[in-house]
């Protein structure tokens, strides 16, 4: 006897049932969705799976679901096929704890893609990706600014006041780098970014006025590449690597992990990187009431999943205030770029957690890496009446060096 | 059929705790185990031991296979539905009822994670003892299902020394509940370890009492390296010859150890044959002196080189990336195909050399880690899923496995159970008697077949 499956079993897992393997539908690269073992390492971390407990909205589910498709075994149409891909939040936890290297942050990708093939996109997403690849139209986002940030903003004038225009011409690349390194480097603006919170760039050109800041930069394109379409995400973030000389200094772990797959990783650098690379030492402190503020960090995390980022920020932050810890730092907190105005139910559920650790943990500023984590932890601080604010690392470090203090 | 399956168990459950979307039966088609799939017709997550109960009436009524499922990270295709029917996932069952000081025991549901378990005990000072490779999926109740074991079964012992007691659904819905909070009780058969291992035929388990051990103090780690998995063998030997109990005494050989390498970046070095991966526990000055006969035994064996981990930090990592071995495996091809024999611990330098011998005359590539203080090692052969005639060969060589460990006096699973997987090479290892037998007890729990039919007692 030999050891084979029984007769009810496949005795290929790709294989249809008794009939011959149909031809593969190439929705996927080759070889990407055999990596996955199924092994199940992945089911701790998913944060769909924390909320659902189900298997189709785990990663080692969705891969299931994936080669299903792949091998013709589940309709184009699937309801279940749609719900998981507009489920995951994308946000790559999986892929630091998969012993087998399962790229699953491509495979999602490439999913979407043929997801949301034309019209079947979600119509908020299409419009948010028609406005973000038209630097013109970028400029109307200011009008929902006041809108969308709420009241859980920094107040004005805790950082400088010196705004980058973006629309000028660039600035000269400036003195080279503290330590000496004479590459130039641009700071990239962010296409939600600018719009949201301008005051972000600015605080980062207070500490580096160095940074060149090219205009008519556009958008980097990991918007359209994680909703579906993939082919725009490279063609704009090929293009902004034209547009921007050097290293990219970014302010923003999504647009910093799909600029570094497109570009290359030592043509990205996001702002804590830039910053310890570049040999910055925090000015001054950030006190709040007499005393050194306690700050928390949320990851980002296409920084932390996807580039690996994790110590500089933590290092930076401890330098200025009392780091803070939170338990639940490198979870997702929900926001996944469109993905808390698409499914803003499923992107609450993920951040209650997280509110419930920031609070229990005392703190007066937490930090996001990410526009759209200030944005999810701003909103949701809001609505819980929370008196901790969310910051980009760039407004603390620049607080810390006017001296500021706080409240 | 579908349709009318859907509405009963939406009765029992509610809707919500049903699927029978092609999906959702996709993704319960198979566990970890590679070359095995089956579809269910349906999925249902039940919330009580009731309601276990009121499924497993209904479907012996009704001669619906059920498969009760985990976390799904079964190797022997235990959890793969073969004759369809309902897949019960009982991951909503995981609650830690109890943790008991006084007594030494905890009370869980099944779907409680390994690793919850443990960190629930270690946060009173208390240990559980068993530790699968895969203890942050993988659940209590698929472990004692299974009996699993783990990188400390050398001095602990496997799942099977745990389970002082369970609570678990027959087929045919009666709540039965087996043992209980005692370390001594001789009332009856002993169901408690019948259940145990029994693979989801004879029962569904909805509630386990489980012994616990006071957390040992210290802990150490070290790593030999040798120039081949056979004279890592012997200082297994050696070792257990030497009178040492160890905690931990794992191996891997030179592919295993480029592939953890690859994923885990400890380190390790590549130019070795063979690792050995040693640990102890328990108070201070006794670890120590372990881990110094240790290392002298590694190094009159001819070992390249011993080294003793400077910190917990990097004991955890050396210990973290062996559990990763068979996924990081993954990386040298996308097929493997894990295996699961055990040895008496003195011919283990015999069997690595029966496996090298048998995937040269095959053509694979077999890389083989274990627990070898068990005497338990895990050939595993790295393929691509394509080559029909490499997955043909490797059906076979696994066949010679297997028979070379029976003749060696060892078996053909140590600790992932026989499954769908092993089932056509149990008779050669219990005979034709004892496996009549097993059909029996079967029978006798589950008249009507249902309880994940094609596994043990089929």
């Amino acid at each position: 006897m030999t050891h084979r499956p029984a007769s009810d079993a496949r005795p290929d897992a790709h294989a249809g049932e008794g009939r011959p393997a149909p031809a593969s539908a190439g929705i996927f690269d080759p070889g990407l969705l055999d990596r996955c073992i199924s092994c199940g390492f992945c089911l701790p971390v998913c944060p769909t799976y924390k909320l659902t407990g189900q298997e189709t909205s785990s990663p080692r589910g969705r891969i299931t679901l994936m080669r299903a498709l792949e091998a013709g075994k589940l309709a184009d149409g699937d309801p279940t096929l749609a719900e998981e891909a507009s489920f995951c939040l994308g946000c790559r936890a999986c892929e630091t704890v998969c012993p087998a290297g399962v790229r699953y942050g491509e495979l999602l990708e490439q999913w979407r893609d043929h997801q949301w093939r034309g019209r079947r996109r979600p119509l908020l997403a299409r419009l948010l990706m028609a406005v973000v690849s038209r630097p013109g139209l970028l400029a109307l986002q200011r009008l929902v600014r006041r809108y969308a940030t709420g009241r859980g903003g920094p107040r004005r004038g805790a950082v400088p006041a010196t705004a980058p225009t973006g629309s000028g011409t660039a600035r000269s690349g400036g003195a080279p780098a503290r330590d000496g390194a004479a590459r130039p480097a641009s700071l990239m603006l962010g296409c939600v970014e600018r719009g949201l919170y301008p005051e972000v760039s600015r605080a980062v050109l207070r500490l580096r006025p160095e940074l060149a800041v090219p205009g008519g930069q556009g958008c980097c394109g990991a918007l359209h590449a994680h909703n579906g379409d993939s082919a725009t995400g490279r063609e704009l973030a090929l293009k902004l690597g034209e547009r921007l000389d050097g290293v990219i200094v970014t302010t923003a772990g999504g647009c910093a992990a799909h600029l570094a797959h497109h570009l290359g990783r030592e043509r990205v650098a996001e702002l804590s990187e830039y910053l310890e690379r570049t040999g910055y030492r925090p000015a001054g402190e950030v006190r709040v009431g007499g005393r050194r503020a306690r700050v928390a960090l949320q990851d980002s995390c296409h920084l932390r999943n996807a580039l690996g980022v994790t110590r500089p920020p933590r290092e930076l932050i401890a330098a200025v205030a009392d780091y803070v810890e939170l338990p639940n730092a490198g979870d997702c907190c929900g926001a996944a770029g469109t993905y808390s105005l698409l499914r803003p139910a499923d992107s609450r559920a993920v951040l209650d957690p997280k509110l419930e650790a920031i609070e229990a943990a005392g703190v007066d500023y937490v930090v996001a890496l990410n526009p759209g984590c200030l944005r999810q932890l701003r909103q949701g601080l809001r609505r819980a009446g929370s008196k901790v604010r969310a910051i980009h690392l760039a407004e603390l470090l620049a607080m810390a060096e006017n001296g500021s203090t706080a409240r | 059929m579908r349709g009318d399956l859907a509405r009963d168990l939406a009765g029992i459950v509610g809707e919500r705790h049903v699927r029978v979307d092609d999906g959702a039966l996709a993704a319960h088609a198979r566990d970890a185990t590679p070359l095995f799939e089956a579809s269910p017709q349906a999925v249902v997550y039940p919330g009580s031991t009731a309601e276990v109960a009121e499924i497993l009436r209904y479907a012996t009524a009704n001669r619906v296979p059920v498969v009760p499922r985990g976390g799904g990270s079964n190797l022997c295709a235990a959890a793969v539905p073969l004759h369809g029917g309902i897949v019960m996932v009982l991951t909503r069952l995981n609650e830690i009822l109890e943790i008991s000081r006084e007594e030494l025991l905890a009370r869980v549901q099944p779907g409680v994670t390994t690793a919850a378990l443990a960190a629930a005990a270690a946060e009173q000072g208390l240990l559980y003892a068993p530790d699968p490779g895969s203890h942050t999926v993988s659940t209590i109740g698929g472990n004692i299902a299974t009996c699993a074991g783990g990188l400390r079964g050398l001095k602990y012992g496997v799942t099977r020394n745990y389970v002082l007691g369970l609570e678990a659904v027959l087929p045919t819905g009666e709540i039965i509940r087996t043992g209980g909070r005692l370390w001594k009780d001789v009332a009856g058969y002993d169901l408690t370890r019948l259940l145990t291992g029994s693979e989801g035929t004879l029962a569904v388990i909805t509630e386990a009492t489980v012994a616990l051990l006071p957390k040992p103090k210290e802990s150490g780690t070290g790593v030999a390296y040798f120039a081949s998995l056979a004279d890592a063998s012997r200082a297994v030997t050696a070792v257990i010859a030497a009178g040492i109990v160890p905690a931990t005494l794992e191996f891997l050989d030179h592919k295993c150890i480029a592939a953890v390498e690859e994923f885990a970046r400890l380190g390790l070095r590549l130019d070795a044959g063979a690792l050995l991966l040693f640990g102890d526990d328990g108070e201070a000055d006794a670890v120590a002196a372990n881990l110094d006969r240790i290392k002298g035994i590694c190094a009159d064996i001819g070992a390249l080189e011993v080294t003793l981990a400077e910190n917990v930090a990097r004991a955890d990592a050396l210990l973290a990336a062996r559990r990763c071995s068979l996924p990081a495996l993954s990386r040298l091809g996308p097929l493997t195909v894990l295996e699961d024999v055990t040895v008496p611990r003195h011919r283990l330098a015999e069997m690595v050399d029966r496996i090298d011998e048998i995937a040269d005359r095959y053509e694979l590539r077999i890389a083989t880690f274990g627990h070898a203080g068990d005497g338990n090692l895990h050939p595993t052969c790295v393929l691509d899923p394509h080559d029909h005639a490499a997955i043909e060969r490797c059906h076979k060589a696994f066949a010679e496995i297997f028979s070379a460990a029976i003749a060696l006096d060892g078996t053909i699973t140590g600790e992932h159970g026989v499954g769908a997987a092993k089932l056509p090479y149990l008779e050669e290892r219990l005979g034709a008697d004892q496996v009549a037998l097993l059909g029996r007890i079967k029978r006798a729990f589950d008249p009507a077949g249902i309880l994940n039919p094609g596994k043990l007692g089929s």
